[in-house]
């Protein structure tokens, strides 16, 4: 195997195997009285759940990245650095910045520079990707190793071609769970946030998009591993539309710079989010929907507009289909689930303007954009709801420079927490936004 | 969430957590008792026919053949499951089906219950016997042992290659097996070539019968 395998990773390799010259051994799993440790996902776990045969331990956290056990050892080579240099431009994309975002990403390379810990808090829409762009090209040029990890799929693989065509020149690596490729050293790597937990002290800069995404937030074992990547004076980049507490507060104790990007690309501020009260459920019992929903929907139909009804659970959606069937009986619409293995072709004609509508769990809240279109929520106040969710669902309208607002309703049957919590979130990027626009009028 | 009854409270009997959700559970497929092969076991035989044509081939191969028994089909769920307890090698799904195959275990009346072992190699690798690990407070002897360098996983093998396959097993001390009744037990039945090469050196040795019995078939 090739020694720049190990670089800045930890890999699995049998307790048994003599170790190669040049690598360094790291262990596996601290075994306590009680717990055992894993190093590799930082958890702990009973030692009775943990156990095998012959006074041995496994870690059943992390098992889908191969098993880590007292059977193997972690082989490790300290990141050195070590890139080709080579004489093309590093930046190969030639797109323009709004003045607004020529600014944030000012901020970012500046930041990127001198190693911070930064998040950059800009509304859907924004443009985030290319404003990373200027500070990952000099980070590259200064010999960095950088990775950019989101906690989607789908992101890692959108990114991958647009990356591509940015750095045309560097050598850049995928990886994720469902890869078949084998690992390579690059300079820079994209990867899901699981994979990070392959990585000790490899990036000088590491960008983690959709931080908020499940499931990143609220797993402590992929903070860890982001912290594990990162050399020990690396910096991080965090980008997302809808920090949750954790950045917040991070933010609030002057541990995290932040930088915010209010408005759209456009210039547009973010459509704002209308609450209905709507007992829809009742309703659905006699196959029916809330008069309210259908004038919505029969508005929005009647002004060419396309939309996204979304539904709390996939159980709701041949109810629900019925139900509008009955309502709206010449319209082209289907229903889309995580689990639909027609979901890509369906998600495809939406965009090609085969159908007027979409009925969809909460699997087309980020990452997908029709343009021109309003959003719709029946059961916003239910659990699989987050606020941030929320305010992604409602970023998916008004993306189009041709229709830069939308209508953006969610129906709930009781006042609820996260409801509020999104509405404020929208209402304050709004806010923003409007300051700045007001300062741009008064400057022109 | 167990539900108790008063007997679990009045009678001191162990109380026992379902470790799997009930989705699950039900895409196990048990094999059902009609129709079966005297043989293998394997269900959907004619009518009046004794042995399927795997088993009569096995029989004019030895001169006997194994009655085995399995207790569940090896479909879809059962795949994902082997693959996620033995390759994966999460131990603790061992617990899914302990109580139910021991139990099938100790209803036969057996005086050796005899796994099929695993290579020195996987014992570094995976770190248990996966057939060991389904046995729940059953006593076992391990006298079959794993010839050096014998045995390649057969799963990683063709049907062909499989029925091919050398002998892979030594018995330690052959003669205390003479005139007993033997249960080898295993994880998956596929085309019985491992389970035959065991029970051929216990009827070398002499025993009054062998029968077998696997998680999967």
């Amino acid at each position: 195997m090739d020694i720049s395998y190990y670089y800045g990773r930890q890999v699995l390799a049998s307790r048994f195997a003599p170790v190669p010259a040049g690598i360094q051994v790291l262990p596996t799993i601290g075994v306590g009285l009680r717990n055992i440790r894993c190093n590799r996902c930082n958890q702990l776990t009973a030692r009775e759940e943990a156990a095998l045969p012959r006074n041995e331990f496994y870690c059943p956290h992390c098992i889908n990245l191969g098993r880590v056990s007292t059977l193997n050892k972690f082989y490790h080579v300290p990141e050195p650095n070590q890139f080709a240099k080579n004489d093309q431009p590093t930046l190969t994309w030639h797109g323009k910045l709004s003045p607004l975002q020529a600014h944030a990403s000012s901020i970012i390379a500046q930041r990127m520079a001198s190693h911070e810990q930064q998040l950059l808090w800009a509304v859907t829409g924004a443009g985030k990707t290319e404003m990373m762009f200027a500070g990952i090209a000099a980070a590259l040029q200064r010999g960095e190793r950088v990775g950019i990890a989101s906690p989607r799929v789908d992101v890692c693989l959108e990114l991958f071609p647009r990356l591509r065509a940015a750095f045309a020149n560097c050598d850049i690596a995928l990886l994720h769970g469902r890869q078949e490729l084998p690992y390579h050293y690059a300079q820079l790597t994209i990867c899901t946030t699981h994979q990070l937990l392959r990585f000790y002290h490899a990036f000088d800069n590491l960008i983690i998009d959709e931080v908020d995404a499940f499931p990143y937030a609220a797993n402590e074992s992929l903070l860890y591993a982001t912290n594990h990547a990162i050399k020990e004076d690396g910096g991080c980049l965090y980008l997302t539309a809808t920090p949750g507490d954790t950045l917040l507060r991070a933010v609030k104790q002057h541990r995290l710079a932040v930088s915010y990007l209010p408005l759209r690309y456009h210039g547009y501020l973010l459509p704002p989010i209308k609450v209905q009260l709507a007992f829809w459920r009742q309703h659905l019992k006699h196959h029916q929907l809330p008069r309210i929903c259908v004038q919505a929907m029969r508005a929005s139909l009647a002004h060419q507009h396309r939309f996204l009804l979304f539904v709390p659970h996939v159980a709701d959606l041949p109810l629900i289909y019925t139900a509008i069937q009955s309502y709206f009986p010449r319209h082209h619409f289907t229903t889309v689930h995580a689990n639909d293995p027609d979901r890509l072709i369906k998600v495809q004609r939406m965009r090609d303007g085969k159908y007027d509508f979409l009925i969809t769990t909460s699997i087309l809240e980020r990452g997908v954009t029709f343009p021109e279109i309003d959003v719709y929520v029946l059961g916003a106040d239910e659990g699989v709801f987050t606020s941030s969710a929320l305010v992604q669902i409602a970023g998916r309208a008004g993306r189009a420079q041709s229709r830069p607002t939308g209508n953006v309703i969610l129906w709930v049957s009781s006042n609820c927490r996260q409801v509020h919590q999104a509405v404020q979130q929208v209402n304050y990027m709004n806010k923003k936004g409007q300051q700045i626009k007001n300062e741009m009028r008064i400057m022109q | 969430m167990v539900r108790l009854t008063l007997r679990d409270i009045f009678w001191s009997r162990e109380i026992l957590n379902e470790v799997a959700c009930k989705d699950c559970v039900g895409q196990f497929a048990h094999w059902q008792a009609e129709n079966h092969c005297q043989g293998c076991g394997r269900g959907g035989c004619t009518k009046g026919q004794e042995l399927c044509d795997e088993c009569r081939r096995w029989n004019q191969l030895y001169g006997w053949y194994l009655h085995h028994r399995g207790l569940y089909h090896y479909n879809l769920k059962m795949k994902e499951y082997m693959h996620r307890y033995k390759f994966a090698g999460d131990y603790r799904l061992r617990k899914v089906f302990q109580t139910e195959f021991s139990t099938h275990i100790q209803r036969v009346a057996a005086d050796y219950v005899i796994p099929i072992p695993v290579t020195t190699v996987t014992w570094q690798t995976r770190g248990f016997n996966q057939v060991v690990g389904l046995l729940r407070e059953v006593p076992y002897l391990p006298a079959l042992k794993v010839k050096a360098r014998e045995k390649v996983n057969q799963s990683s093998k063709t049907r062909q290659e499989r029925l091919l396959t050398p002998q892979p097993f030594t018995l330690e001390m052959p003669e205390r097996f003479k005139q007993k009744k033997i249960l080898l037990v295993d994880d998956i039945y596929t085309t019985g070539r491992t389970l035959y090469h065991a029970a051929d050196l216990f009827h070398q040795a002499d025993c009054a019968w062998v029968k077998s019995i696997s998680l999967a078939r």
